[in-house]
């Protein structure tokens, strides 16, 4: 065997293992092995909460603002989620895209039937809230029909977005009573403000 | 006494060049222990190959006005002295100093060696030993280091190197002082045997610059492909240097069953080299598109890696010498050409892949945060593992995180558990992701090296008549 066959015979032998192998690579995903990509924020997706009641509503509304607002602001959900959780100032532009992702939620889950009539959350509601035993009581004899009539779940929401101080919520993540104390007020003053409305409409 | 000059002088010059290579496993520990930083740390490598690299020459120029024995007797001291003082350094400048004095020493060891093994083994057989103990000292660097980081301490590196070098102190001293005129080829894989013809004494050659390019880039893409492979599955996978060091061991080994591979094949030198080229280029390009993090991935990327070292280097260093006179200067040649290719590697690749471990933060980052928001835990969990994940990524910020230490200070229902295992598993496996993703171009680049060296073996020269 001539030096040039040899020559060729072992050139044509390394092509085939680096082939061999390059293509063992890539044919079980080489190349593909990287983090996840974000999702397009715009687009819409089921958001599956894992707690129940008032938390679990809060948490499928949380999930869902987040996506308008990250849509309203072209970033995505992750980025706006690592933006907000770094102290310091919020933009105006970030309180208003979050307020407005957080109404859209509403309406959403209003559409497609997945938020819960007021009646449904009035136990739990009571449970935490600080009115004495009797009005607690009294609350509790009203049939659900009559509380679904004058509580819509979708206002009073919509209203306690509007009362949440949202730089002052974001400032509190860290701090889950302070937390729940300032839902609860933006949330008892937007039941006591659609009350209010619903007499004024009824008178 | 005579029987153990020879195994004693070659397992130094194989520590020498191990030395190259032995603490890439180590940085870590080293960065740790002595508080410094990542490019701190990577002078440590740098500082060695650099001096090794500029001092080989100088060193054989040495040999020339001083007897043999006694330069390589006094390197080897060196290098052993200035292994323990690398042992006991207790900040980061004592160790880049000392192991700057370590390859001083290194230097006049390995050239000083050479004429001595010439002596006690004839010139073929000689240069032939010469070659194989820096071969396998290069290729197996990384895995001793590692093992000694994981089985004692990264001190144990330079410590363990002590006792075999003192030994080779008196072998070095008590060496056969004839020193064989001629210059031939040693006896490179496949090579043929017949006796190379005596070329006068005294006559200077000039180096051989196509070989020692060659030499420089291959050792520069092999520096891609040790150093960044051990710092992947260290730093990036997140595997302990024992079992990284055990990984890395293909490469050795593969390096070893190219001989006999090239003996089966018998190519021409030059098509060897060219092809040793391309399995190493080849390599590097597989170990840049792992399908996963699973450590299986790697092992036929690394044997395409040291069937292309095991190929190409000690054929590269036998051309580089073959025919030339003085033998040691142009050793020298080939220890400098080899060393500064790993700086230049280092060069090229440190920046590379340590600005791409940034840019990959943001996307690993928002990975986390798009796992951790869809996880199916109790929003006052997912709240908990945020914050323990922010301050595990703050803590650790420049490197890879370690995630376990934040899941393990939450406290979570024995029900929520199974889901934060899946979680953190789901977490570890982005990090893996982003690791692997950022070391990509760098491992390209080092192919690219090695391509740049099959070109260099491939071009054409004008044949010089005798």
């Amino acid at each position: 065997m001539t030096g040039r066959v040899r020559g060729a015979g072992t050139a044509a032998a390394a092509a085939l293992l680096v082939a061999g192998v390059l293509g063992v690579q890539v044919a079980n995903g080489g190349g593909e092995f990287e983090p996840l990509r974000p999702a397009d924020a715009c687009v819409e997706r089921d958001v599956t909460a894992q707690a129940d009641g008032i938390e679990g509503l809060t948490e499928s509304l949380v999930l869902l603002g987040i996506d308008g607002a990250a849509c309203r602001l072209d970033v995505s959900r992750e980025r706006l989620t690592l933006d907000l959780a770094q102290p310091g100032e919020r933009t105006d532009a970030e309180i208003d895209a979050l307020r407005a992702g957080l109404k859209d939620a509403v309406v959403r889950m209003e559409e497609d039937g997945t938020l819960p009539p007021s009646s449904e959350l009035v136990d739990e509601a009571l449970d935490s809230s600080d009115l004495n035993g009797f009005v607690k009581g009294a609350i509790r004899l009203l049939p659900d029909s009559a509380i679904d009539s004058a509580l819509k779940t979708d206002d009073v929401l919509t209203r306690a977005i509007d009362d949440l101080d949202l730089r002052e919520l974001l400032a509190d993540l860290g701090d889950g009573d302070e937390l729940n104390q300032q839902i609860e007020d933006a949330v008892t003053e937007a039941v006591k403000a659609s009350l209010a409305d619903r007499l004024r409409n009824l008178v | 006494m005579r029987r153990t000059v020879g195994p004693l002088l070659a397992v130094t010059v194989a520590l020498v060049l191990a030395d190259s290579a032995v603490v890439t496993l180590a940085l870590p520990d080293i960065l740790r222990h002595l508080d410094a930083s990542v490019g701190q740390v990577a002078w440590v490598l740098i500082a060695y190959n650099l001096v090794l690299g500029l001092g080989a020459v100088p060193a054989a120029m040495g040999l020339a006005r001083a007897q043999p024995r006694v330069l390589t007797a006094v390197g080897i001291a060196v290098f052993a002295g200035a292994s323990a003082w690398c042992a006991f350094a207790d900040s980061i400048e004592v160790l880049i100093v000392a192991r700057c004095v370590q390859a001083v020493g290194g230097a006049l060891t390995v050239v000083g060696s050479l004429e001595l093994f010439v002596s006690e083994y004839g010139e073929r057989r000689g240069v032939g030993v010469w070659v194989t103990a820096g071969v396998v000292g290069t290729a197996a660097g990384p895995f001793a280091g590692g093992l000694l980081t994981e089985l004692i301490s990264w001190q144990a590196i330079f410590v363990v190197q002590v006792p075999f070098a003192v030994l080779a102190v008196p072998a070095a001293l008590g060496a056969r002082t004839t020193v064989p005129t001629t210059a031939t080829a040693p006896a490179p894989a496949g090579a043929p045997t017949a006796e190379e013809p005596a070329v006068a004494p005294r006559k200077r050659h000039r180096p051989a610059l196509a070989a020692n390019l060659t030499l420089a880039l291959v050792s520069a893409a092999l520096t891609a492909a040790l150093f960044l492979l051990v710092l992947l599955l260290v730093e990036g996978w997140r595997h302990s240097p024992g079992t990284a060091a055990l990984t890395v061991s293909v490469v050795p080994v593969a390096a070893l069953a190219a001989a006999p591979l090239a003996r089966l094949l018998r190519p021409p030198p030059q098509v060897e080299v060219a092809v040793g080229c391309f399995l190493v280029a080849g390599g590097l390009a597989a170990l840049a598109i792992p399908p996963s993090a699973h450590l299986a991935w790697t092992i036929a990327p690394q044997a395409l890696v040291g069937l292309g070292l095991g190929l190409t280097v000690d054929q590269l260093t036998a051309r580089a010498m073959e025919m030339r006179l003085p033998r040691a200067e142009h050793a020298g040649w080939t220890i400098g050409a080899r060393h500064l290719g790993v700086v230049v590697g280092l060069a090229i690749l440190t920046p590379v892949f340590t600005a791409d471990l940034q840019d990959a933060q943001e996307p690993a980052q928002e990975a986390v945060v798009s796992i951790v928001l869809d996880a199916p835990l109790q929003p006052q969990d997912k709240i908990a593992v945020a914050e323990a994940l922010g301050a595990a990524l703050t803590d650790q910020e420049g490197q890879v995180p370690d995630l376990a230490p934040a899941f393990a200070t939450l406290d979570l229902e024995p029900s929520e558990r199974p889901a934060a295992a899946a979680l953190e598993r789901d977490l570890t496996g982005q990090l893996e992701r982003a690791a692997t993703r950022a070391f990509r171009d760098s491992f390209l680049i080092g192919a690219g090296l090695a391509l740049a060296a099959m070109l260099v073996v491939l071009v054409p020269r004008r044949r010089r008549v005798a």
